[in-house]
Protein backbone atom coordinates (compact mmCIF):
# COMPACT_ATOMS: atom_id res chain seq x y z
CA UNK A 1 0.00 0.00 0.00
CA UNK A 2 1.19 3.67 -0.76
CA UNK A 3 1.40 5.84 2.13
CA UNK A 4 -0.15 8.52 1.59
CA UNK A 5 -3.14 8.04 4.50
CA UNK A 6 -4.68 9.71 6.11
CA UNK A 7 -6.12 12.11 8.30
CA UNK A 8 -9.83 10.57 8.07
CA UNK A 9 -8.55 6.84 8.85
CA UNK A 10 -12.46 6.04 9.89
CA UNK A 11 -13.70 5.89 5.89
CA UNK A 12 -10.48 4.50 4.66
CA UNK A 13 -10.52 2.07 7.53
CA UNK A 14 -13.73 0.54 7.22
CA UNK A 15 -13.40 0.09 3.18
CA UNK A 16 -10.11 -2.09 3.93
CA UNK A 17 -11.90 -3.96 6.81
CA UNK A 18 -14.68 -4.77 4.10
CA UNK A 19 -12.32 -5.97 1.66
CA UNK A 20 -10.02 -8.18 4.75
CA UNK A 21 -13.39 -9.21 5.32
CA UNK A 22 -14.31 -9.86 1.82
CA UNK A 23 -10.81 -12.13 1.66
CA UNK A 24 -9.18 -9.64 -0.91
CA UNK A 25 -6.11 -8.32 -1.08
CA UNK A 26 -5.39 -4.70 -0.81
CA UNK A 27 -3.06 -3.12 -3.40
CA UNK A 28 -3.19 0.29 -2.96
CA UNK A 29 -5.03 2.89 0.01
CA UNK A 30 -5.89 6.38 -0.34
CA UNK A 31 -8.10 8.84 1.74
CA UNK A 32 -9.19 12.38 0.76
CA UNK A 33 -8.92 14.70 2.50
CA UNK A 34 -4.91 13.37 3.50
CA UNK A 35 -4.51 16.36 5.66
CA UNK A 36 -5.81 20.04 6.10
CA UNK A 37 -4.05 21.74 3.59
CA UNK A 38 -5.59 19.06 0.71
CA UNK A 39 -7.52 21.22 -1.21
CA UNK A 40 -9.70 19.98 -4.34
CA UNK A 41 -8.58 20.68 -7.61
CA UNK A 42 -11.30 21.70 -10.33
CA UNK A 43 -12.25 19.31 -13.12
CA UNK A 44 -12.53 20.30 -16.46
CA UNK A 45 -16.46 19.66 -17.59
CA UNK A 46 -17.80 18.93 -14.49
CA UNK A 47 -19.55 22.35 -12.40
CA UNK A 48 -20.89 23.50 -9.22
CA UNK A 49 -20.44 20.08 -7.18
CA UNK A 50 -17.43 18.61 -5.47
CA UNK A 51 -18.54 15.42 -5.85
CA UNK A 52 -16.70 14.45 -9.48
CA UNK A 53 -13.81 16.29 -8.64
CA UNK A 54 -14.06 14.38 -4.96
CA UNK A 55 -13.92 10.95 -6.66
CA UNK A 56 -11.32 11.56 -9.48
CA UNK A 57 -8.55 12.83 -6.82
CA UNK A 58 -8.82 9.86 -4.39
CA UNK A 59 -8.66 7.62 -7.59
CA UNK A 60 -5.49 9.78 -8.93
CA UNK A 61 -3.87 9.07 -5.55
CA UNK A 62 -4.58 5.23 -4.54
CA UNK A 63 -3.50 4.69 -8.83
CA UNK A 64 -0.36 7.11 -9.19
CA UNK A 65 1.66 4.47 -7.79
CA UNK A 66 0.06 1.19 -8.80
CA UNK A 67 -0.28 0.52 -12.55
CA UNK A 68 -4.16 -1.39 -12.29
CA UNK A 69 -4.31 -4.84 -13.95
CA UNK A 70 -6.41 -5.41 -17.04
CA UNK A 71 -9.63 -5.40 -16.96
CA UNK A 72 -10.26 -3.35 -13.70
CA UNK A 73 -13.67 -2.96 -12.79
CA UNK A 74 -14.56 0.89 -10.99
CA UNK A 75 -17.04 0.38 -8.24
CA UNK A 76 -18.39 3.56 -7.03
CA UNK A 77 -20.19 3.96 -3.55
CA UNK A 78 -21.97 6.71 -2.68
CA UNK A 79 -24.44 6.89 -0.07
CA UNK A 80 -26.35 9.98 -1.43
CA UNK A 81 -24.49 10.33 -4.92
CA UNK A 82 -23.90 13.40 -6.34
CA UNK A 83 -26.02 15.51 -3.87
CA UNK A 84 -25.44 19.02 -4.54
CA UNK A 85 -26.25 18.48 -8.04
CA UNK A 86 -29.30 16.74 -7.28
CA UNK A 87 -30.30 19.79 -5.22
CA UNK A 88 -28.73 22.78 -7.41
CA UNK A 89 -31.11 20.84 -10.23
CA UNK A 90 -34.14 20.44 -8.04
CA UNK A 91 -33.83 23.85 -7.35
CA UNK A 92 -33.34 25.01 -10.96
CA UNK A 93 -36.52 22.98 -12.22
CA UNK A 94 -38.71 24.52 -9.01
CA UNK A 95 -37.84 28.35 -9.44
CA UNK A 96 -37.70 28.08 -13.59
CA UNK A 97 -34.16 28.67 -14.05
CA UNK A 98 -32.00 27.78 -16.71
CA UNK A 99 -30.83 24.46 -16.46
CA UNK A 100 -26.95 24.32 -17.88
CA UNK A 101 -25.92 21.38 -20.12
CA UNK A 102 -22.95 20.16 -18.42
CA UNK A 103 -25.60 18.94 -15.91
CA UNK A 104 -26.81 16.21 -18.54
CA UNK A 105 -24.07 13.95 -17.90
CA UNK A 106 -23.04 14.90 -14.41
CA UNK A 107 -26.82 13.88 -12.66
CA UNK A 108 -25.64 10.15 -12.66
CA UNK A 109 -22.68 9.16 -10.98
CA UNK A 110 -21.27 7.07 -13.79
CA UNK A 111 -20.01 10.32 -15.62
CA UNK A 112 -17.13 10.70 -13.51
CA UNK A 113 -16.73 7.13 -13.26
CA UNK A 114 -16.40 7.29 -16.71
CA UNK A 115 -13.85 9.60 -16.43
CA UNK A 116 -11.72 7.58 -14.01
CA UNK A 117 -11.74 4.78 -15.81
CA UNK A 118 -10.74 6.95 -19.15
CA UNK A 119 -7.98 8.43 -17.21
CA UNK A 120 -6.35 5.00 -15.72
CA UNK A 121 -7.44 2.65 -18.45
CA UNK A 122 -9.99 0.48 -16.54
CA UNK A 123 -11.61 -1.27 -19.02
CA UNK A 124 -13.85 -3.30 -16.56
CA UNK A 125 -16.87 -3.26 -15.32
CA UNK A 126 -18.59 0.28 -14.04
CA UNK A 127 -20.78 -0.28 -11.17
CA UNK A 128 -21.93 2.59 -9.06
CA UNK A 129 -23.98 1.73 -5.75
CA UNK A 130 -25.91 3.63 -3.36
CA UNK A 131 -23.38 2.01 -0.21
CA UNK A 132 -20.55 2.95 2.40
CA UNK A 133 -17.94 0.49 2.55
CA UNK A 134 -20.03 -2.80 2.73
CA UNK A 135 -20.90 -2.31 -0.69
CA UNK A 136 -17.89 -3.38 -1.21
CA UNK A 137 -18.87 -6.97 -1.39
CA UNK A 138 -20.09 -6.02 -4.67
CA UNK A 139 -16.47 -5.77 -6.36
CA UNK A 140 -15.75 -8.99 -4.55
CA UNK A 141 -18.94 -10.70 -6.15
CA UNK A 142 -17.49 -9.42 -10.22
CA UNK A 143 -13.71 -10.47 -9.42
CA UNK A 144 -14.91 -14.18 -8.45
CA UNK A 145 -16.88 -13.88 -11.04
CA UNK A 146 -14.29 -13.06 -13.27
CA UNK A 147 -15.37 -9.84 -15.57
CA UNK A 148 -12.38 -8.32 -13.83
CA UNK A 149 -8.84 -8.94 -12.14
CA UNK A 150 -9.15 -6.08 -10.18
CA UNK A 151 -10.73 -3.76 -9.02
CA UNK A 152 -10.70 0.06 -7.51
CA UNK A 153 -13.58 0.54 -5.25
CA UNK A 154 -14.10 4.60 -4.07
CA UNK A 155 -16.44 5.27 -1.17
CA UNK A 156 -17.55 9.04 -2.04
CA UNK A 157 -19.42 10.48 0.76
CA UNK A 158 -20.37 13.77 0.09
CA UNK A 159 -21.71 16.69 2.46
CA UNK A 160 -25.13 17.66 1.82
CA UNK A 161 -25.40 21.67 1.04
CA UNK A 162 -25.71 22.76 4.16
CA UNK A 163 -24.94 20.32 6.53
CA UNK A 164 -22.13 20.55 8.94
CA UNK A 165 -20.70 17.70 7.59
CA UNK A 166 -17.19 17.83 5.25
CA UNK A 167 -16.57 16.15 1.92
CA UNK A 168 -14.21 12.98 2.31
CA UNK A 169 -13.52 9.69 0.22
CA UNK A 170 -11.68 6.71 0.46
CA UNK A 171 -10.52 4.32 -2.47
CA UNK A 172 -7.96 0.73 -2.74
CA UNK A 173 -7.11 -1.43 -5.38
CA UNK A 174 -8.02 -4.85 -4.67
CA UNK A 175 -7.48 -8.10 -6.09
CA UNK A 176 -8.27 -11.65 -5.53
CA UNK A 177 -5.59 -13.60 -3.32
CA UNK A 178 -3.12 -14.07 -6.17
CA UNK A 179 -0.82 -10.74 -6.65
CA UNK A 180 -1.54 -9.45 -10.49
CA UNK A 181 -0.24 -5.56 -10.07
CA UNK A 182 3.07 -4.53 -10.11
CA UNK A 183 4.62 -1.23 -8.81
CA UNK A 184 5.45 1.28 -11.46
CA UNK A 185 5.91 3.92 -9.32
CA UNK A 186 4.67 6.22 -12.30
CA UNK A 187 1.35 6.63 -13.56
CA UNK A 188 -0.76 4.15 -15.58
CA UNK A 189 -1.61 5.02 -19.18
CA UNK B 1 -12.86 -14.96 -20.66
CA UNK B 2 -15.21 -16.42 -18.11
CA UNK B 3 -16.02 -20.09 -17.57
CA UNK B 4 -18.97 -21.57 -18.22
CA UNK B 5 -21.80 -21.33 -15.10
CA UNK B 6 -24.92 -22.86 -14.71
CA UNK B 7 -28.01 -20.46 -15.64
CA UNK B 8 -30.49 -18.73 -13.44
CA UNK B 9 -34.30 -19.66 -13.98
CA UNK B 10 -37.10 -16.77 -14.32
CA UNK B 11 -39.85 -17.47 -12.45
CA UNK B 12 -41.83 -14.92 -12.33
CA UNK B 13 -41.84 -10.91 -14.09
CA UNK B 14 -43.88 -7.98 -13.78
CA UNK B 15 -43.93 -4.75 -15.15
CA UNK B 16 -45.37 -1.38 -15.44
CA UNK B 17 -44.96 0.88 -18.57
CA UNK B 18 -46.76 3.97 -20.53
CA UNK B 19 -48.10 1.11 -22.94
CA UNK B 20 -49.88 -0.11 -19.53
CA UNK B 21 -50.16 -1.19 -15.64
CA UNK B 22 -48.74 -4.92 -16.49
CA UNK B 23 -46.23 -7.13 -18.80
CA UNK B 24 -48.22 -8.28 -21.00
CA UNK B 25 -49.20 -4.73 -22.62
CA UNK B 26 -45.84 -3.93 -22.22
CA UNK B 27 -45.74 -7.12 -24.58
CA UNK B 28 -48.52 -6.26 -27.11
CA UNK B 29 -46.89 -2.80 -27.54
CA UNK B 30 -43.80 -4.05 -28.02
CA UNK B 31 -44.99 -6.63 -30.62
CA UNK B 32 -46.65 -4.48 -32.60
CA UNK B 33 -44.49 -1.91 -32.76
CA UNK B 34 -46.72 0.70 -31.10
CA UNK B 35 -45.28 3.82 -29.65
CA UNK B 36 -46.70 5.23 -26.62
CA UNK B 37 -44.95 8.81 -26.68
CA UNK B 38 -47.24 11.53 -26.39
CA UNK B 39 -46.75 15.79 -24.71
CA UNK B 40 -46.37 15.42 -21.17
CA UNK B 41 -48.96 16.46 -18.49
CA UNK B 42 -47.51 14.65 -15.35
CA UNK B 43 -45.80 17.98 -14.74
CA UNK B 44 -45.05 21.50 -16.99
CA UNK B 45 -42.68 21.34 -19.56
CA UNK B 46 -43.58 24.97 -21.00
CA UNK B 47 -40.01 26.63 -22.32
CA UNK B 48 -38.37 23.05 -22.89
CA UNK B 49 -37.21 22.24 -26.17
CA UNK B 50 -39.02 19.01 -26.57
CA UNK B 51 -42.33 18.08 -24.73
CA UNK B 52 -42.76 14.52 -25.04
CA UNK B 53 -42.67 11.61 -23.34
CA UNK B 54 -44.12 7.97 -22.34
CA UNK B 55 -45.51 8.42 -19.33
CA UNK B 56 -48.28 6.25 -18.00
CA UNK B 57 -51.28 8.50 -16.61
CA UNK B 58 -51.97 10.80 -13.74
CA UNK B 59 -48.53 10.71 -10.96
CA UNK B 60 -47.65 7.26 -10.05
CA UNK B 61 -45.49 6.84 -6.57
CA UNK B 62 -42.09 5.34 -7.32
CA UNK B 63 -42.33 3.56 -4.29
CA UNK B 64 -45.78 2.14 -4.46
CA UNK B 65 -45.09 1.29 -8.27
CA UNK B 66 -42.06 -1.03 -7.44
CA UNK B 67 -44.07 -2.44 -3.99
CA UNK B 68 -46.82 -3.49 -6.78
CA UNK B 69 -44.40 -5.20 -9.35
CA UNK B 70 -42.04 -7.12 -6.40
CA UNK B 71 -45.95 -8.67 -5.39
CA UNK B 72 -46.93 -9.73 -8.59
CA UNK B 73 -43.56 -10.96 -10.10
CA UNK B 74 -43.50 -13.31 -6.28
CA UNK B 75 -47.37 -14.18 -7.07
CA UNK B 76 -46.17 -14.96 -10.65
CA UNK B 77 -43.40 -17.13 -9.48
CA UNK B 78 -45.64 -19.06 -6.73
CA UNK B 79 -43.51 -17.18 -3.76
CA UNK B 80 -45.71 -17.01 -0.72
CA UNK B 81 -44.74 -14.78 2.30
CA UNK B 82 -42.76 -17.49 4.24
CA UNK B 83 -40.80 -18.36 1.03
CA UNK B 84 -40.20 -14.69 0.57
CA UNK B 85 -39.00 -14.00 4.11
CA UNK B 86 -34.78 -14.41 2.99
CA UNK B 87 -34.72 -13.73 -0.80
CA UNK B 88 -32.46 -10.56 -1.69
CA UNK B 89 -33.51 -7.51 -3.51
CA UNK B 90 -31.14 -5.27 -6.27
CA UNK B 91 -33.09 -2.93 -6.59
CA UNK B 92 -32.16 -0.37 -9.66
CA UNK B 93 -33.17 3.46 -9.12
CA UNK B 94 -31.58 7.01 -9.74
CA UNK B 95 -31.95 8.10 -5.70
CA UNK B 96 -34.25 8.23 -2.92
CA UNK B 97 -37.29 10.07 -5.31
CA UNK B 98 -37.59 12.35 -2.29
CA UNK B 99 -33.71 13.35 -1.47
CA UNK B 100 -33.30 16.25 -3.63
CA UNK B 101 -36.04 18.62 -2.07
CA UNK B 102 -35.95 17.49 1.33
CA UNK B 103 -34.50 19.46 4.44
CA UNK B 104 -32.64 16.60 6.25
CA UNK B 105 -31.06 14.85 3.21
CA UNK B 106 -28.70 12.58 4.94
CA UNK B 107 -31.23 9.24 5.58
CA UNK B 108 -32.70 9.78 2.20
CA UNK B 109 -30.37 7.14 0.11
CA UNK B 110 -31.13 4.88 -2.45
CA UNK B 111 -29.73 2.31 0.20
CA UNK B 112 -32.62 3.25 2.33
CA UNK B 113 -35.30 3.46 -0.22
CA UNK B 114 -34.37 -0.21 -0.94
CA UNK B 115 -34.75 -1.36 2.47
CA UNK B 116 -37.63 0.56 2.79
CA UNK B 117 -39.28 -1.33 -0.56
CA UNK B 118 -37.72 -4.74 0.76
CA UNK B 119 -39.01 -4.33 4.43
CA UNK B 120 -42.80 -3.63 2.70
CA UNK B 121 -42.42 -6.69 0.29
CA UNK B 122 -41.18 -8.96 2.96
CA UNK B 123 -37.88 -9.82 2.34
CA UNK B 124 -35.75 -9.91 4.82
CA UNK B 125 -32.31 -10.53 3.07
CA UNK B 126 -29.90 -8.36 1.93
CA UNK B 127 -30.65 -5.41 -0.09
CA UNK B 128 -28.75 -3.31 -2.68
CA UNK B 129 -29.36 -0.22 -4.31
CA UNK B 130 -27.78 0.13 -8.09
CA UNK B 131 -27.75 3.74 -9.18
CA UNK B 132 -25.18 3.25 -12.65
CA UNK B 133 -27.80 5.08 -14.99
CA UNK B 134 -29.17 3.22 -18.17
CA UNK B 135 -26.68 -0.35 -17.10
CA UNK B 136 -28.57 -0.38 -13.06
CA UNK B 137 -30.88 -3.08 -14.00
CA UNK B 138 -29.27 -4.92 -16.23
CA UNK B 139 -26.01 -4.86 -13.85
CA UNK B 140 -28.18 -6.15 -10.84
CA UNK B 141 -29.42 -9.32 -13.27
CA UNK B 142 -25.74 -10.04 -14.14
CA UNK B 143 -25.19 -9.68 -10.48
CA UNK B 144 -28.26 -11.81 -9.32
CA UNK B 145 -27.30 -14.26 -11.52
CA UNK B 146 -23.46 -14.80 -10.52
CA UNK B 147 -24.97 -15.07 -6.80
CA UNK B 148 -26.77 -18.12 -7.98
CA UNK B 149 -24.01 -19.31 -10.23
CA UNK B 150 -21.48 -19.04 -7.58
CA UNK B 151 -23.79 -20.46 -4.47
CA UNK B 152 -24.60 -16.99 -3.05
CA UNK B 153 -28.20 -17.24 -2.65
CA UNK B 154 -30.94 -19.73 -4.12
CA UNK B 155 -33.01 -17.41 -5.30
CA UNK B 156 -32.91 -13.37 -6.29
CA UNK B 157 -35.72 -10.24 -6.56
CA UNK B 158 -34.33 -7.36 -9.52
CA UNK B 159 -36.40 -4.78 -9.70
CA UNK B 160 -36.09 -1.39 -11.26
CA UNK B 161 -37.98 1.65 -11.37
CA UNK B 162 -38.09 4.64 -13.25
CA UNK B 163 -41.26 7.42 -13.35
CA UNK B 164 -40.79 10.25 -15.62
CA UNK B 165 -39.74 13.47 -13.63
CA UNK B 166 -39.33 17.13 -14.29
CA UNK B 167 -35.52 17.04 -13.18
CA UNK B 168 -34.03 14.36 -15.69
CA UNK B 169 -36.47 15.86 -18.42
CA UNK B 170 -35.01 19.17 -17.75
CA UNK B 171 -31.22 17.82 -17.96
CA UNK B 172 -32.21 15.50 -21.01
CA UNK B 173 -33.63 18.34 -22.73
CA UNK B 174 -30.59 20.89 -21.88
CA UNK B 175 -28.36 18.35 -23.03
CA UNK B 176 -30.06 18.35 -26.45
CA UNK B 177 -30.78 14.37 -25.86
CA UNK B 178 -34.19 14.33 -26.59
CA UNK B 179 -35.68 13.53 -29.61
CA UNK B 180 -37.38 16.86 -31.46
CA UNK B 181 -39.50 14.85 -33.95
CA UNK B 182 -41.54 13.27 -30.97
CA UNK B 183 -40.15 9.18 -32.03
CA UNK B 184 -37.78 7.43 -31.07
CA UNK B 185 -35.80 5.77 -34.27
CA UNK B 186 -33.14 3.46 -33.10
CA UNK B 187 -30.69 2.57 -36.17
CA UNK B 188 -32.40 4.18 -38.73
CA UNK B 189 -31.42 6.92 -41.09
CA UNK B 190 -32.64 10.60 -39.51
CA UNK B 191 -32.45 9.21 -35.75
CA UNK B 192 -32.79 12.40 -34.01
CA UNK B 193 -32.28 11.44 -29.83
CA UNK B 194 -33.99 9.58 -26.73
CA UNK B 195 -37.75 10.15 -25.22
CA UNK B 196 -37.98 9.54 -21.61
CA UNK B 197 -40.28 6.58 -20.68
CA UNK B 198 -41.80 4.91 -17.50
CA UNK B 199 -39.96 1.70 -16.65
CA UNK B 200 -41.30 0.01 -13.42
CA UNK B 201 -40.21 -4.28 -13.35
CA UNK B 202 -39.93 -6.78 -11.08
CA UNK B 203 -37.94 -10.22 -11.91
CA UNK B 204 -37.56 -13.33 -9.39
CA UNK B 205 -34.50 -15.20 -10.58
CA UNK B 206 -33.97 -18.95 -8.82
CA UNK B 207 -31.08 -21.24 -9.46
CA UNK B 208 -32.48 -24.20 -11.51
CA UNK B 209 -32.51 -26.59 -8.66
CA UNK B 210 -34.32 -24.45 -7.20
CA UNK B 211 -36.92 -23.61 -8.94
CA UNK B 212 -37.31 -27.65 -9.73
CA UNK B 213 -37.27 -28.37 -5.70
CA UNK B 214 -40.79 -26.29 -5.35
CA UNK B 215 -41.66 -26.81 -9.24
CA UNK B 216 -41.63 -23.49 -10.30
CA UNK B 217 -42.68 -22.14 -13.41
CA UNK B 218 -39.87 -21.38 -15.47
CA UNK B 219 -40.57 -18.97 -18.25
CA UNK B 220 -36.86 -18.73 -19.50
CA UNK B 221 -33.68 -18.86 -18.12
CA UNK B 222 -30.75 -15.83 -18.00
CA UNK B 223 -28.15 -18.07 -19.53
CA UNK B 224 -25.30 -15.86 -19.94
CA UNK B 225 -24.31 -12.20 -18.60
CA UNK B 226 -21.28 -10.19 -19.12
CA UNK B 227 -20.21 -6.17 -18.18
CA UNK B 228 -17.49 -4.21 -19.25
CA UNK B 229 -16.39 -0.72 -19.79
CA UNK B 230 -14.98 1.85 -22.15
CA UNK B 231 -12.39 2.83 -20.72
CA UNK B 232 -12.97 6.13 -23.14
CA UNK B 233 -14.69 8.84 -22.47
CA UNK B 234 -17.64 10.74 -19.44
CA UNK B 235 -20.35 10.05 -22.60
CA UNK B 236 -19.26 9.15 -25.41
CA UNK B 237 -19.08 5.48 -26.63
CA UNK B 238 -16.10 4.17 -27.89
CA UNK B 239 -16.13 4.00 -32.00
CA UNK B 240 -13.71 0.89 -32.25
CA UNK B 241 -16.63 -0.96 -30.25
CA UNK B 242 -14.13 -3.43 -28.75
CA UNK B 243 -16.05 -3.32 -25.32
CA UNK B 244 -19.22 -3.70 -25.80
CA UNK B 245 -18.50 -6.85 -27.93
CA UNK B 246 -16.16 -7.49 -24.55
CA UNK B 247 -19.13 -8.01 -22.61
CA UNK B 248 -21.32 -9.99 -25.25
CA UNK B 249 -18.53 -12.68 -25.82
CA UNK B 250 -18.47 -12.93 -22.18
CA UNK B 251 -22.11 -13.36 -22.10
CA UNK B 252 -21.84 -16.09 -25.12
CA UNK B 253 -18.70 -17.58 -22.87
CA UNK B 254 -21.46 -18.10 -19.52
CA UNK B 255 -24.02 -19.89 -21.36
CA UNK B 256 -21.06 -21.82 -23.72
CA UNK B 257 -22.69 -20.71 -26.96
CA UNK B 258 -21.29 -19.25 -30.03
CA UNK B 259 -22.58 -16.53 -31.91
CA UNK B 260 -24.81 -18.36 -34.43
CA UNK B 261 -26.91 -19.78 -31.57
CA UNK B 262 -28.24 -15.70 -30.78
CA UNK B 263 -31.47 -15.18 -32.62
CA UNK B 264 -32.48 -12.24 -31.45
CA UNK B 265 -31.00 -9.19 -30.26
CA UNK B 266 -32.95 -6.51 -27.98
CA UNK B 267 -30.66 -3.72 -28.59
CA UNK B 268 -29.36 -0.60 -26.42
CA UNK B 269 -30.32 1.26 -29.37
CA UNK B 270 -30.65 4.64 -27.77
CA UNK B 271 -32.14 6.06 -31.28
CA UNK B 272 -29.11 8.81 -31.24
CA UNK B 273 -26.71 8.58 -34.22
CA UNK B 274 -23.18 7.92 -32.14
CA UNK B 275 -24.44 5.61 -29.63
CA UNK B 276 -26.38 3.30 -31.92
CA UNK B 277 -23.72 3.31 -34.48
CA UNK B 278 -21.38 2.20 -31.55
CA UNK B 279 -23.61 -0.68 -30.60
CA UNK B 280 -23.66 -2.02 -34.68
CA UNK B 281 -20.67 -2.00 -34.76
CA UNK B 282 -19.86 -3.94 -31.27
CA UNK B 283 -22.65 -6.06 -33.00
CA UNK B 284 -20.36 -6.70 -35.93
CA UNK B 285 -17.58 -7.50 -33.45
CA UNK B 286 -18.52 -9.75 -31.15
CA UNK B 287 -20.86 -11.74 -33.36
CA UNK B 288 -19.18 -11.65 -37.21
CA UNK B 289 -21.28 -12.38 -39.84
CA UNK B 290 -24.34 -13.06 -37.65
CA UNK B 291 -24.61 -9.09 -36.98
CA UNK B 292 -26.07 -8.74 -40.41
CA UNK B 293 -28.57 -11.59 -40.69
CA UNK B 294 -30.01 -11.76 -36.84
CA UNK B 295 -33.17 -9.49 -36.09
CA UNK B 296 -32.20 -7.03 -33.77
CA UNK B 297 -35.01 -4.05 -32.45
CA UNK B 298 -34.56 -1.72 -29.89
CA UNK B 299 -38.36 -1.20 -27.74
CA UNK B 300 -37.13 1.96 -26.53
CA UNK B 301 -38.82 3.02 -29.67
CA UNK B 302 -41.94 2.11 -27.97
CA UNK B 303 -41.70 2.31 -24.08
CA UNK B 304 -38.83 4.90 -24.18
CA UNK B 305 -35.87 5.40 -21.80
CA UNK B 306 -36.35 4.48 -18.71
CA UNK B 307 -32.78 4.75 -17.16
CA UNK B 308 -31.58 3.06 -14.56
CA UNK B 309 -34.81 0.32 -14.91
CA UNK B 310 -34.28 -0.19 -18.76
CA UNK B 311 -32.32 -3.23 -18.36
CA UNK B 312 -35.23 -5.10 -16.64
CA UNK B 313 -37.93 -3.35 -18.73
CA UNK B 314 -36.26 -4.91 -21.77
CA UNK B 315 -35.38 -8.16 -19.92
CA UNK B 316 -39.33 -9.07 -19.40
CA UNK B 317 -39.83 -7.88 -23.00
CA UNK B 318 -37.18 -10.26 -23.94
CA UNK B 319 -38.07 -13.00 -21.87
CA UNK B 320 -41.72 -12.70 -22.81
CA UNK B 321 -41.45 -12.64 -26.43
CA UNK B 322 -39.38 -15.69 -26.67
CA UNK B 323 -42.70 -17.33 -24.89
CA UNK B 324 -44.94 -15.50 -27.08
CA UNK B 325 -43.17 -17.00 -30.44
CA UNK B 326 -42.91 -12.89 -31.95
CA UNK B 327 -40.19 -10.25 -32.64
CA UNK B 328 -40.24 -6.74 -30.85
CA UNK B 329 -40.82 -4.41 -33.69
CA UNK B 330 -38.28 -1.17 -33.99
CA UNK B 331 -40.91 1.16 -34.44
CA UNK B 332 -39.91 4.54 -35.91
CA UNK B 333 -37.33 3.10 -38.51
CA UNK B 334 -37.27 5.05 -41.89
CA UNK B 335 -34.64 4.16 -43.79
CA UNK B 336 -31.41 2.30 -43.25
CA UNK B 337 -28.16 3.89 -42.02
CA UNK B 338 -25.17 2.38 -43.37
CA UNK B 339 -23.46 2.87 -40.22
CA UNK B 340 -25.86 0.27 -38.79
CA UNK B 341 -26.15 -2.43 -41.12
CA UNK B 342 -28.41 -4.75 -39.29
CA UNK B 343 -31.17 -7.20 -40.09
CA UNK B 344 -33.53 -4.42 -38.17
CA UNK B 345 -37.02 -5.98 -36.79
CA UNK B 346 -39.77 -3.06 -38.68
CA UNK B 347 -42.52 -5.09 -39.18
CA UNK B 348 -44.35 -7.84 -36.82
CA UNK B 349 -42.72 -10.68 -36.78
CA UNK B 350 -43.09 -14.63 -36.02
CA UNK B 351 -40.27 -16.53 -34.93
CA UNK B 352 -38.89 -18.75 -31.85
CA UNK B 353 -35.55 -18.16 -31.13
CA UNK B 354 -33.54 -20.35 -28.26
CA UNK B 355 -31.36 -17.72 -27.46
CA UNK B 356 -31.31 -13.48 -27.68
CA UNK B 357 -29.30 -11.13 -26.51
CA UNK B 358 -30.53 -7.97 -24.46
CA UNK B 359 -28.00 -5.39 -24.65
CA UNK B 360 -27.53 -2.10 -22.48
CA UNK B 361 -25.06 0.67 -21.97
CA UNK B 362 -24.86 3.84 -20.13
CA UNK B 363 -22.50 7.26 -19.28
CA UNK B 364 -19.23 6.29 -18.27
CA UNK B 365 -18.34 3.91 -20.86
CA UNK B 366 -20.89 1.00 -19.08
CA UNK B 367 -21.44 -1.82 -21.59
CA UNK B 368 -23.68 -5.33 -20.65
CA UNK B 369 -25.06 -7.94 -22.04
CA UNK B 370 -27.68 -10.57 -20.95
CA UNK B 371 -28.42 -13.71 -22.90
CA UNK B 372 -31.97 -15.30 -22.64
CA UNK B 373 -32.54 -18.89 -23.48
CA UNK B 374 -36.21 -19.81 -24.10
CA UNK B 375 -37.85 -22.15 -21.55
Amino acid sequence: MNATLTRDAGLLGGLIAAAHEAGLTVRSAAAWPAGPDDALPSLPGFVDSTFSPLVAAVAARCLSHREPADPTALVLLSPLGDVATAVHLAHAVDHGERVGPLLFFQSVPNAVAGHVAARWGLRGPVVCLSADASGLAAAALLLADGDADAALVIVADQAPPGSAATDRAAAVLVTAVTPVTAVTGGKAS
Amino acid sequence: MPDARPPAAVTGVAAVSALGPDAETLLAGALAGTPAFAPVRRFDVAGRRVQVAATAPGHPDLAGELAGVVDRACAAAGLDADARRDIPLLLAVHAHPAMARAGDRAPLTAAAFAHALAVRCGLAGITRAYTSACVAASTAVADAAAMLALGHADRVIVAGGYLVDPDQFAVFDAGRALARDGQVRPFSAGRGGILLGDGVAAVVLETPAAAARRAAPVLAHVAGWGRAGDAFHVCQPRPDAAVPARAIAAALARAGVDAGAVGYVNAHGSGTAASDAAEAAALRAALGDVAATVPVSSTKSVHGQALEASGLLELVVTVLALRAGALPVNAGYRDRDPDCPLNVVTEPRAARPDYALSLNSAFGGANTALLVRAA
